[in-house]
């Protein structure tokens, strides 16, 4: 992987530039390096080989960060977990990937088996000074190796997990270093969480270009005027996050001209940012350039287009634009939007392994169209994949977890429009007694990730059927 | 607290069908309320109590707990 080369360089010939920043915590190139060689070692003394899996169980930040480089430097391939995902979403993908190790912050929870190696990030051994000369014995990860596995929500009904291999990976970072002119100059505010794709641009592109990447204290996400000031205090350049969140920057957070000095761009993707909120941005933030970048987590990003300020006036919807990563678009008769190229996945891991390896063209499963400027446009999906606040959502896996609860007969999830977060989350059931609302409301709970939890339960007699015998979707969503 | 805004709390923001199961002192940050939440929060109460909530205010602080969002809004009436 050539961020390993980087990272190389870079703690050889600008040991003290701060890599990484969180709170009040500055680690420098050359300490992150070290770092994340002990954290090798450790993995190595655990028995970690090339190809192996580690979980990784820890919030966004350094030590995670310095996890993720370790682990690579042993050949191993990360996944990150989602620290907020209820325990049975965490067991069913520690089964599903069968690391060899999980290293995590404090005792083994119940959850986890046995037959799984755990490790506290508290370890004295992750911290014991010891002289580091042994630069050459990095593993060197061949370019179809697996680098990274991050788990989305599956349409089968339980998470899947996307292959990313150490080609993929510089793939992205060659191309958004070059196309955003990333330099060591810059400083990145990382706030996605690191099971997230846009956490590669934090993670990788920065580190590559010798830049200096400040995590955004998460609480920050909850004061938008104090998180502009963040942004301002910690002079961010460059910042990659969801339209979400940018909306309520723009709508609350005192967005002005002259505000961010600092800031040179503001890239986002995750959901169709709404036009009212985005033209707030452009508007308030005239020197900034922003990009919408696009792509499913299993291509990253595939197409992006330079906001023009311009013609936002006259648009209905902003284009999601042209090539990315170098990658090969396709529209095909359905209107659906095919990719291959550098960036795509190698394939879906199933217990252990890939099982369904990628073939050349990856059907996304989006509906798309070329403007009369030859820009493509986002117009919906093929299937029901709901998108809200940056997540990506799979109505099966929700309704799987429905169906469970006594006394329920069926279920279907559909997502309401919404102007702040895109998409909304509305389950209609059947129930064949009466339903305690409350208590199904736990049992989501206790099973499904918090930005899977309906805000709307609705009960209906019946789940109405098209001639053809499967749920009319369309006649769902105008009963609820 | 006006009973609109609690039920619109609970049934929009946190997702518990029961307000009772909850009290006003209760972290409903815990209880799931996130930035998107709190941009739906901010936007309800100023349409329904016609105040208008300072930016550099929405913060945890002023919306930890049902009583803390009552004396905000007290405080701009």
């Amino acid at each position: 992987m050539q961020v390993i080369d980087s990272i190389l360089r870079h703690q050889f010939y600008s040991p003290d530039r701060t890599a990484f920043s969180e709170n009040d915590t500055n680690v420098s190139y050359r300490s992150f390096f070290v770092h994340a060689e002990r954290i090798r070692n450790v993995l190595l003394h655990h028995g970690v080989k090339p190809g192996d899996s580690v979980a990784l169980l820890l919030p966004r930040g350094i030590s995670a960060a310095c996890c993720i480089y370790g682990t690579l430097f042993a050949g191993a391939c990360y996944v990150p977990m989602d620290i907020q995902n209820p325990v049975s979403r965490l067991s069913y993908i520690i089964g599903d990937v069968q690391p060899h190790c999980v290293i995590g912050d404090g005792e083994r929870p119940d959850w986890c088996s046995a037959s799984v190696a755990w490790i506290d990030i508290n370890d004295p051994a992750f911290f014991k000074d010891e002289p580091q000369d042994d630069v050459d014995v990095i593993y060197r990860s061949g370019a179809e190796d697996i680098a990274a596995i991050l788990y989305t929500s599956g349409s089968t009904g339980n998470p899947k997990g996307v292959s990313i291999s150490c080609r993929a990976i510089d793939a992205f970072v060659d191309w958004s270093s070059t196309t955003f002119g990333i330099t060591a100059n810059d400083r990145i505010a990382a706030l996605a969480p690191f099971h997230f794709d846009l956490s590669l641009f934090d993670l990788f592109t920065g580190i590559h270009c010798g830049a200096h990447t400040c995590f955004v204290p998460q609480s920050l996400t909850l004061s938008p005027a104090r998180l502009v000031a963040w942004l301002e205090d910690s002079a961010i350049t460059s910042w990659y996050t969801v339209p979400s969140i940018l909306g309520f920057l723009a709508m609350r957070g005192g967005l002005a001209p002259g505000r961010l000095p600092e800031m040179k761009r503001i890239l986002f993707a995750g959901e169709v940012f709404p036009l009212p909120g985005l033209v707030k941005l452009a508007n308030a933030l005239p020197d900034v350039a922003l990009y919408n970048l696009f792509g499913p987590t299993e291509t990253n990003v595939c197409t992006y287009w330079p906001v023009e300020r311009t013609r936002l006036g006259a648009l209905e919807t902003i284009p999601i634009g042209g090539v990315a990563c170098k990658a090969g678009l396709m529209v095909n008769d359905e209107g659906e939007l095919l990719v291959k190229g550098p960036c795509v996945m190698s394939g879906y891991w199933q217990d252990g392994d890939i099982r369904t390896a990628q073939e050349q063209w990856y059907h996304t499963g989006d509906r798309v169209a070329y403007n009369d400027r030859g820009e493509l446009l986002y117009l919906g999906r093929m299937d029901r994949m709901i998108k809200s606040s940056g997540y990506r959502i799979e109505p099966a896996e929700i309704e799987a977890v429905i169906n469970r609860f006594e006394p329920i007969q069926g279920s279907v999830v559909i997502g309401e429009r919404d102007p702040i977060s895109g998409q909304r989350l509305v389950a209609a059931v059947v129930a064949s007694d009466s339903l305690a609302l409350n208590e199904l409301r736990i049992h989501l709970k206790q099973n499904l990730a918090p930005y899977m939890q309906p805000y709307r339960i609705v009960q209906l007699d019946a789940l109405p059927l098209l001639t053809n015998g499967k749920v009319d979707y369309q006649a769902v969503a105008e009963m609820i | 607290m006006n009973d609109e805004l609690k039920s619109f709390i609970f049934r929009e923001l946190v997702h518990l069908p029961d307000a009772t199961l909850f009290s006003d002192d209760d972290d409903l940050l815990e209880a799931g309320l996130d930035s998107m939440g709190i941009m739906r929060l901010v936007l309800f109460i100023e349409e329904k109590f016609g105040v208008t909530l300072p930016d550099e205010e929405i913060e945890p602080d002023n919306i930890q707990t049902l009583n803390r969002i009552s004396s905000w809004i007290e405080r701009h009436r």
